[in-house]
């Protein structure tokens, strides 16, 4: 068992940043968690601080149930793969495979046959002479990981491992990543800042800013339910949409219209309604439960169009189909889902549950 | 395109310019030729001639014991200096270059500018004096203790920077795979900065073996004095220099140190600031 336990976990840099402000999480053993946040959230230094870079301020870190707070990096037994991946530029990719083990003292033949076999399994059996300048960028992330597998850690700590990439090969190394840790079944936590590859990776998300979580969920919780605004507004491809309303019996007005919704606030409070432009249909004519709006910028996503609708003082998007791309200046109704219509505090943006 | 045009006067200046970079250039380079003639020749003199070929002074200077066994003591000085300066200077510019000493900038600069004193002539006296006390004259660890004081603050100074430019990711990667400090210097940071401890070896045993003023003061004993030193005993009694063999002494005393550098220029490159090449 390696699950990873924080408890009140503070880190405090000199002139009193809090990077990690009482952190309280359960990694659980074998899973893929993702820490996700804007540049500064303290997403690294939580990762840092786990790996043992970083001394704790407060708090512990258990893993597998043993107490590593006060331990050094290299016995804690994790790997960790940079974001420059930190391959030793004077070793061949098979020296740098076999380095954990060389640390280890395991005798030099037996630990390059390990790493000759790591390699293979990341299809880099051809490279293995080869130094880290002589490779690609999604070759040397590969020898990156190969080197934390040959460590046979009990957690996989990966500092942002696919921001070097380029935005084609990123997609493909996903997939790879994701393969990968199914296979090995090791406790897994990355850092990422995109929250499209926290959702389509991992199998928890917490959802950090300013040194605290904000939400802790699986991608469908965290993207159906966000449980602020602040996560509402991080996830998703494209913004969701977060308008001032007011409560009134069995649902909320926004800029006059009555849209229908299940809540427990007194009529009249103030509120944020929220809802993301794919769970919001057009149509050209009014309907009950539509804000009227006319187009004013149209985003091709592919295989849909990201219409920006003013609306009054709001901006309202929508998402429609690709064949369906109106003029700028069309007048449409844009209608959100009912049972995807979020609201959210008007002051400290929490959800309000039904 | 037209020809370029000279004006006579332009001509002039032209010819006036290469003549005076002729003599410049004669005039660093007659010592190296005398250096590389008079030792070939039966009759060597001040001046720089078509030498009479013989290797007759090589074979007087290796009958000279003192000769030979002055050159063994320099290349033992040389190397021991070499080694404590590098090896010192390497964990000291590690050390300075990742923990944040309060005014290390200063520190070092301050090293540097007193370093230029340690073994600068003003200082004799009391080094004299220091080694006479602590019972290390006529001692070659004393030797090279000096000249390695003398040599370690621009040591560190070069090395520090070739330690900034290693990437921390590297040492933390090796860290976390489980490695002792002393791991991660032999393992990543020395490979990563050999060009600069490369420098600064050749560098170092240059310094020593040109100095003839520290081995000079601090040996009484002939038998322990370095070539730079024994050198300038090879006279007669009638007080004129022995030119056959002092021409073929220092063509020897000078080949080690021109083969150094070029061996390390090919290998690594002179470099005195860090950088890595991927």
């Amino acid at each position: 068992m390696s699950e990873i336990e924080l408890t009140g976990l503070r880190k405090v840099f000199e002139g009193g940043v809090r990077a990690v402000d009482g952190i309280d999480l359960t990694v659980a053993d074998g899973e893929f968690f993702a820490l996700l946040g804007p540049s500064g959230c303290g997403k690294t230094t939580l990762l840092r601080t786990v790996a043992g870079l970083e001394s704790a301020d407060g708090g512990t870190i258990a893993i597998g149930g043993d107490d590593v707070t006060r331990l050094s990096p290299g016995d804690r037994d994790v790997a960790m793969v940079f974001q420059d991946y930190a391959l030793f530029p004077h070793m061949s990719v098979v020296e740098n495979i076999a380095y954990p083990q060389r640390v280890k003292r395991v005798p030099k033949a037996e630990r390059q046959a390990a790493a000759a076999a790591v390699g293979a399994d990341l299809e880099l059996a051809g490279l293995m002479d080869r130094r880290p300048g002589q490779l690609s960028g999604g070759q040397q992330q590969r020898v990156a990981l190969a080197r934390a597998v040959a460590a046979r850690p009990r957690v996989f700590l990966f500092d942002e491992p696919l921001s070097n990439l380029d935005a084609r090969l990123r997609l493909s190394a996903r997939t790879f990543l994701k393969r990968l840790q199914r296979e090995l079944a090791v406790t897994t936590v990355f850092v990422t800042h995109d929250q499209a590859e926290a959702l389509a990776l991992a199998d928890r998300i917490a959802v950090m800013e300013a040194g605290r979580i904000r939400q802790v969920g699986t991608p469908q919780e965290v993207f159906r339910r966000p449980a602020n605004t602040f996560v509402a507004n991080f996830i998703g491809s494209t913004p969701m949409n977060l308008l001032p309303g007011v409560a009134v019996e069995g649902g909320v007005t926004v800029a006059g219209v009555r849209l229908p919704a299940a809540h427990s606030v007194a009529a009249g409070t103030e509120l944020v309604v929220g809802f993301r432009p794919e769970y919001a249909t057009a149509s050209a004519e009014d309907l009950p439960g539509a804000l009227p709006g006319r187009v004013a910028i149209v985003e091709h996503l592919g295989t849909s169009l990201l219409l920006t609708l003013e609306s009054g003082d709001l901006a309202v998007g929508v998402t429609v189909p690709e064949d369906a791309e109106p003029a700028p200046g069309t007048s449409l109704w844009v209608q959100p889902r009912p049972d995807r219509l979020l609201l959210y505090d008007a002051g400290g943006g929490d959800i309000i549950e039904a | 395109m037209m020809p370029p045009v000279f004006t006579p006067a332009a001509f002039v200046r032209r010819i006036g310019f290469y003549v005076l970079v002729g003599l410049v250039a004669a005039f660093f380079a007659i010592p190296l030729l005398w250096l590389l003639t008079a030792p070939f020749d039966t009759t060597p003199a001040y001046g720089v001639q078509v030498p009479d070929f013989t290797l007759g002074n090589f074979r007087t200077l290796l009958a000279n014991e003192q000769a030979m066994i002055s050159l063994g003591e320099s290349v033992i000085l040389a190397l021991g200096s070499m080694a404590v300066t590098v090896g010192g200077a390497a964990l000291a510019a590690y050390a300075l270059s990742r923990v944040a000493v309060p005014g290390r900038g200063a520190l070092l600069y301050l090293l540097l500018l007193l370093s230029s004193v340690v073994t600068g002539t003003t200082a004799m006296v009391p080094i004299f004096l220091l080694m006479f006390e602590a019972g290390l004259i006529d001692s070659r660890a004393g030797v090279v203790l000096v000249m390695t004081g003398g040599l370690l603050p621009a040591a560190i100074f070069i090395l520090k920077d070739f330690m900034d430019a290693t990437p921390r990711s590297y040492e933390e990667s090796a860290r976390v795979f489980g490695a002792r400090p002393l791991q991660i210097l032999w393992h990543v940071v020395v490979p990563i900065t050999r060009p600069g401890l490369a420098t600064i070896a050749v560098w170092a045993t240059v310094q020593v073996w040109g100095n003839f003023l520290v081995p000079f003061i601090l040996f009484t004993d002939p038998a322990k004095q370095p070539a730079a030193v024994i050198m300038h005993t090879f006279y007669t009694e009638g007080g004129q220099p022995k030119l056959a063999l002092i021409s073929a002494f220092s063509l020897l005393y000078s080949a080690p140190v021109v083969a150094m550098y070029v061996f390390v220029s090919r290998r690594y490159g002179f470099r005195f600031h860090g950088g890595i090449k991927r």
